[in-house]
């Protein structure tokens, strides 16, 4: 049990340290196209992270939806209209913004990173509970029921808006 | 195999239709008018409103049998309450939604705008607001934001033409979703340190701290700041002027009301039923916001050429005034329930006198085609049955009897008063200072309207569309007879009781 734990660390910060970077590089690099692939990297760090958490249908879910749908959907908007695919020069801020987006950025990981710090620090998450995609689907038709079929109508609405908004007529 | 698959046996949840059926009806309508609009030709694309108005109508039967049986009904372990507090704002966003759909027939359908499609949109918005209206589970809260929200988007971009009405889509689309992304961080965490998402569970486990913890304070912070943007309180109040001029002018009628209503539905879910506990927490920040919120959108109001936007100013400030009284509502049971009071039926009051004025404008606007403030000139020389509706609807915002404004606002400064500690007062000057400020600018629309000359000298008069004439008598009828007679309304908000559940 000991030795799956140290694995377990070990992965994880490993796993955390390509997201960082992936995240950097998502913001810095003039490539738009680039930046979309560096995304994958994240999101697909992130479902690394759920599958270590034994959270197994949250890691599913991510890589379809994040990696299969929405990453998927910003190449081809990229690609599908007229924005630049290469190296883009113009591809970034001025620098006013850039070091006020730096401190605003570097303050909230301050007092996120502290409060999250100081609520669970020194705390032992013990056994993980394997949570089976079973139990989520339970508590998707009961518990959750009713926002389950909220949702359908959002869906449908969004669906009917975006055909609207995006027909040429 | 069968005993394997029995072992996996899950109860099925209670559904209570009965509670359900006014969101059941609502939806659908939208199915309805879906249908419909997709198989009737061109000549039968009115059905869609009417068929959208007799829905939001037909809803209001199922909330009146159950505002008549009085029991309240909880579903899903706590998470969907149907209770008179729920019923009073079902009413409130069936009834605006009506109004709204009055105001829309004619302008959409001379627009030349995407007809079937508005109403469905419309529908799912109101139907968000229902389900908001009972949520007491942060899944539930955010999926009901969702759903009022989305549609909301679209809507403001459905002059889709038009550049200004794009820019008041979009710009509404990103700061909404800057703010759920807030919220939902918000609300992780607070599902973390608790374990629930369901409020009644999460108000122990937060509440019996001596002191909020860290963690506990940057998630209710995030999550009402989310509800802040929702709300258009300053300082992320700067989507809404813009929003508000380009949007389809039902659509910023729509959002100024219901909307905005929603919005402060969740704030009063979340800190009634949730974050009791932590009013060491949300005062400060509701008395910060509520006093910029106010001040701010009464100084911009006063420079406002054109009505749509110095209504979209006066609105912001309105919703400093409701957001006051959640300032005090945690210093003591009896100042919670006067606030919580006081927030409701300034709600229902906003509703009817800010869509009244909207409809006036949309009047006006038909003969004028603009919302500048000059072309108000002289109206009172050739439509002096608008120009009274409209005295009237701006009396009531200024807060000047007989009009139903009043009303409110006296409620906001005994909430202010009931808490008898020194930020409630304090916090009440400074709502009586801006209600000073505000007289200014109804004043000068007042006078523009009743003094000056015709800008033109055209002095035909406005053929005001029947749907239109419906809505301004709706609101009118409702402004004057609650301004007049108080009780017809309090005898609905009365009962209502959010601490309940909470403890």
């Amino acid at each position: 049990m000991f030795g799956l734990l140290v694995a377990q660390n070990i992965a994880f910060y490993v796993i955390a340290a390509l997201i960082v970077f992936g995240a950097l590089r998502v913001v810095t690099c003039k490539n738009l196209v680039h930046a979309a692939l560096w995304l994958v990297l994240v999101l697909a760090g992130v479902a690394g992270q759920y599958i270590l958490l034994a959270a197994e249908f949250v890691a599913v879910t991510q890589v379809l939806v994040y990696l299969g749908a929405i990453v998927v959907l910003f190449l081809f908007g990229i690609m599908l209209t007229r924005a630049k695919t290469g190296h883009d020069l113009e591809l970034d801020n001025p620098t006013p913004a850039k070091v006020g987006a730096g401190v605003i950025g570097v303050l909230l990981l301050g007092v996120m990173g502290y409060a999250l710090w100081d609520a669970w620090r020194g705390q032992e998450l013990g056994d993980i509970v394997v949570q089976r995609t079973a139990e989520v689907s339970d508590s998707l038709f009961s518990t959750y029921l009713l926002p389950f079929e909220v949702i359908s109508v959002l869906l449908l609405a969004a669906l009917i808006g975006a055909i609207v908004l995006a027909r040429r007529d | 195999m069968l005993a394997h698959l029995a072992s996996f046996a899950w109860d099925a949840p209670s559904v209570d239709l009965h509670a359900l059926a006014p969101e059941i009806v609502v939806a659908a309508t939208l199915v309805v008018v879906l249908v419909i609009d997709a198989f009737t030709g061109e000549e039968q694309r009115w059905a869609a409103s009417s068929v959208a108005g007799i829905g939001l109508l037909v809803a209001l039967v199922p909330v009146a049998t159950l505002a008549y049986d009085g029991a309240t009904r909880v579903m899903f372990g706590g998470g969907y309450v149907v209770d008179d507090y729920a019923l009073v704002l079902k009413a409130l966003f069936l009834l605006s939604g009506y109004v709204v759909v009055l105001l829309s027939t004619n302008y959409i359908a001379e627009g030349d705008y995407w007809e079937g499609e508005y109403y469905q949109l419309l529908l799912a918005s109101v139907l968000g607001m229902m389900v908001m209206a009972s949520a007491r589970d942060l899944i539930s809260i955010f999926v009901a934001l969702e759903l009022l929200s989305i549609p909301a988007y679209m809507l403001a971009a459905w002059r889709k033409r038009d550049l200004k009405s794009d820019e008041a889509g979009v710009k509404y689309y990103l700061m909404g979703v800057f703010a759920s992304a807030v919220m939902l961080y918000g609300m992780s965490v607070i599902y973390g340190y608790t374990g629930s998402t369901l409020l009644a569970e999460i108000a122990p486990r937060i509440g019996e701290l001596v002191t909020s913890e860290p963690i506990i304070t940057l998630g209710i912070v995030f999550v009402l700041i989310g509800f802040g943007f929702k709300v258009s309180a300053v300082p992320f109040h700067t989507w809404a002027p813009d929003t508000y001029e380009g949007a389809p002018t039902p659509v910023t009628a729509f959002l100024a009301v219901a909307s905005k209503a929603a919005g402060f539905v969740a704030l009063l879910n979340l800190i009634y039923v949730g974050f009791w506990g932590r009013h060491d927490v949300y005062e400060p920040l509701m008395w910060v916001l509520a006093a910029l919120t106010m001040t701010i959108g009464n100084l911009i109001a006063l420079r406002q050429t054109n009505v749509v936007r110095m209504l979209a100013y006066s609105g912001i400030a309105q919703a400093g005034y409701i957001l006051a009284p959640l300032a005090i509502a945690g210093s003591s049971p009896e100042a919670a329930d006067q606030a919580l009071h006081s927030i409701v039926v300034y709600l229902l009051i906003y509703a009817a006198m800010n869509l009244g004025a909207f409809a006036v404008v949309m009047a006006v606007a038909r003969k004028t085609r603009s919302a500048e403030i000059d072309t108000f000139g002289g109206l009172f020389s050739y439509a002096p049955g608008l120009t009274v509706a409209m005295s009237l609807f701006l009396f009531s915002l200024a807060g000047v009897p007989p009009a139903a404004g009043w009303f409110a606002k006296i409620g906001i400064f005994q909430a202010l008063a009931s808490a008898g500690d020194t930020s409630g007062y304090v916090l009440a000057v400074v709502v009586a200072v801006n209600s000073v400020i505000a007289f200014a600018y109804y004043g000068r629309l007042m006078r523009v309207m009743w003094m000056d000359d015709v800008p033109d000298g055209d002095t035909t008069p406005i053929r005001v569309p029947t749907s239109i004439t419906a809505a301004l008598v709706i609101t009118a009828a409702v402004t004057l007879v609650i301004g007049v007679v108080p009780g017809v309304l309090t005898h609905f908000t009365d009962p209502i009781n959010l601490l309940a559940l909470g403890r």
